[in-house]
């Protein structure tokens, strides 16, 4: 079954990987609350990680092994507008800043689990507050299923994996990874991704910041590597000119043209305003301990995205450093395995792969945190326990993750890498009740919906529209600006056109005195804070060392 | 002055401290060229990484004002001025 595979990396990598399966079943018993039957345990982590464990938690959260695989591959595929994963996590800081100190308040004063528990509880509609949370589960499930694709590139450059038609057997190393990735989170919930994130991440600081200072030593430092990829570049272009020109391949470049400067532009934003309204990151910030910890990782936090920059940079380096794939996401595995030597190479990969483990343990959570809350105690069971919640969360994370392994195995890559991009799309629609809600209750209820409704049929139907030289459908994530030809990220326009209809008809609504419902909140809920009433410490047992 | 003038006008710079930190990250023309390069970066790669640090450097002051700007807001609305100190609240000492 396993051929071509370099024994010492191989048992590097698997010696790893147990290391990590230990923590994520003894993560039940750090920071120990009474019992885990409850969704403030399970799915919150006890509300009470401080700066150090919600950076390395957060920092996981949000730089996805699959960020680690598709940016450095857009790179290396030549793609002008890659390289906006930088910008888009320079933006996204301040508005965490700004608009998460809110969420954490009112969502610690009235217990909210979720997003859409806050828009639930703010404008009084359990349609809105069940769009909210379809949107998010819809969201996530192929984001996770990414997370797989990530780790699959791996194992498929490690050698590891057969050669069977058959794609259970294919990929069963992938299913025992995701068995026990799946064990753990149903016995620890967010304890064991916030645990194993410390591994996680102290692997991958290392490896890139090896990777980034070794590897360009070795084959001519950046001056050589940028001039010749440019020099690359180039010459793909005048090869393939007449293909370009019919729209049969797309022409490279290390930097947007200026046609190109708008869709860079708007993708960096749109996924910056859509990131933190993505459940799992939501999940993240309300597990930390109080208001303060948000903002400090604001300013804690960008630097993964520096991380993320040169990790980015690492798809030229493999071009300057000869890496043939035809897979581009395999070209960053492939340059290590190539360049390091094989311990530190098992290191890499188990990086990788744990890096994965991560965000799909938080993502699962999450996405059983929304059914949970908002579609099972909303809808089928209103009187549940903090117990029954607690237990449907945790079986419903397992059916998430078999859900999004399906997926992967049986259906084709691209289709989740559609999704994905699609999810962005909606994601985004959400904010408007989200985010506007943290401020004023001035927006009607309906109108929210209404609007939210627009811009997910809107967004869906231009992403549908975009062809590219390898598919008729979901080709891309840039669309025209109606009436111009400046390309920009379809999330945007959605976004746009769900803010137009959602003010127009609040107008609308207002004047005709439609019922708006009563709000649970009050304006000082959005400024509590630790040791406020209803604000307490919810751990009870053992003070923990690093918090 | 009132706490809320005071909370307001804290909010108004942390604002303009965090504005360059979102608008110079989506300004691309600005940096969309090769020249000056720098370590054998072109500009594009080395501002980009430059404009990280500098979100940082902005973000810590900001975040310092937050915390003046935390209490104006809460005094504002009712709550004590620090958390966790009730003022004849039934509320749970911060431990």
């Amino acid at each position: 079954m396993i051929d071509h595979v370099d024994g010492v990396a191989f048992g590097v990598f698997i010696f790893l990987f147990l290391v990590v399966t230990v923590l994520g079943f003894a993560a039940a018993r750090w920071r120990r609350a009474k019992d885990l039957d409850s969704l403030d345990e399970w799915g919150l982590g006890g509300r009470g990680f401080g700066t150090f464990i919600a950076w390395f938690l957060i920092g996981g959260d949000i730089y996805t092994a699959y960020t680690f695989i598709a940016v450095p591959a857009t790179l290396y595929a030549g793609s002008a507008v890659g390289f906006f994963a930088v910008p888009y996590t320079i933006v996204v800081y301040p508005l965490i800043f700004l608009f998460l100190p809110r969420l954490w308040s009112v969502s610690h004063r009235h217990g909210y689990v979720t997003p859409a528990d806050f828009v639930q509880g703010r404008y009084d509609s359990r349609p809105l507050a069940l769009a909210i949370a379809l949107t998010g589960i819809l969201a996530t499930m192929p984001y996770i299923a990414l997370q797989l694709v990530g780790m699959q590139v791996v194992l498929e450059v490690m050698g590891i994996g057969t050669d069977s038609s058959n794609w259970f057997v294919k990929d069963l190393p992938l299913f025992i990874a995701f068995v026990v990735l799946a064990a753990y989170t149903y016995s620890s919930g967010l304890r064991a991704p916030a645990l194993i994130a410390f591994v996680k991440d102290t692997l991958i600081y290392i490896v890139i910041l090896v990777a980034v200072l070794y590897i360009p030593s070795q084959i001519g430092g950046w001056g050589h590597i940028f001039d010749t990829v440019t020099a690359g570049f180039a010459d793909f272009n005048s090869t393939n000119a007449d293909a370009i020109a019919a729209g049969e391949a797309s022409p490279k470049a290390t930097m947007p043209p200026e046609a190109a400067q708008w869709a860079y532009a708007s993708l960096a934003l749109g996924s910056a305003l859509a990131l933190f309204m993505y459940p799992h990151s939501v999940t993240g910030v309300l597990s930390t301990r109080s208001r303060s910890v948000i903002r400090r990782n604001a300013a804690l936090l960008p630097a993964y995205s520096f991380l993320l920059g040169l990790l980015a940079l690492l798809g030229f380096v493999a071009i300057a450093a000869g890496v043939k794939v035809d897979n581009p996401q395999q070209s960053v595995p492939q340059l290590f395995e190539e360049q390091f030597s094989p311990w530190f190479a098992g290191v890499a990969f188990a990086a990788i792969v744990i890096g994965a483990l991560v965000p799909a343990a938080i993502m699962s959570i999450a996405a059983a945190n929304l059914w949970t809350r908002n579609i099972y105690k909303a809808f089928i069971n209103r009187a549940a326990t903090h117990a029954q919640e607690a237990r449907q969360a945790k079986l419903v994370s397992l059916l998430v993750k078999f859900g999004a392994l399906v997926f992967v195995l049986a259906l084709s890559k691209d289709f989740a890498i559609n999704l994905q991009l699609l999810g962005g799309v909606w994601i985004l629609q959400t904010l408007p009740a989200i985010v506007i809600g943290l401020y004023t209750r001035w927006m009607h209820r309906w109108a929210l919906l209404a609007g939210w409704a627009v811009g997910m049929a809107w967004g869906t139907w231009l992403a549908y529209g975009v062809k590219s030289p390898v598919q008729d459908h979901f080709g891309g994530p840039l669309v025209n600006l109606p009436g111009t030809e400046t390309k920009v990220y379809i999330a945007i326009l959605a976004f746009g056109l769900n803010l137009v209809v959602g003010v127009v008809l609040t107008v609308v609504l207002r004047a005709m005195k439609v019922d708006e419902g009563v709000d649970q909140t009050r304006p000082q809920d959005f400024h509590a804070d630790l040791g406020d009433p209803g604000v307490e410490e919810e751990l009870d047992a053992e003070t923990p060392a690093h918090a | 002055m009132t706490s809320r003038d005071h909370g307001a006008r804290r909010w108004s710079l942390i604002c303009l401290l965090l504005l360059p930190a979102v608008v110079l990250p989506l300004w691309v023309s600005l940096y969309d060229r090769e020249d000056p390069k720098l370590f054998g970066f072109p500009f594009y790669y080395w501002f980009q990484f430059a404009l990280i640090l500098l979100a940082v450097a902005l973000t810590l002051p900001a975040y310092f004002l937050a915390l003046g700007a935390d209490r104006a807001d809460r005094v504002r609305h009712g709550l004590p001025a620090e958390p966790g100190r009730p003022e004849g609240r039934d509320g749970g000492e911060a431990r």
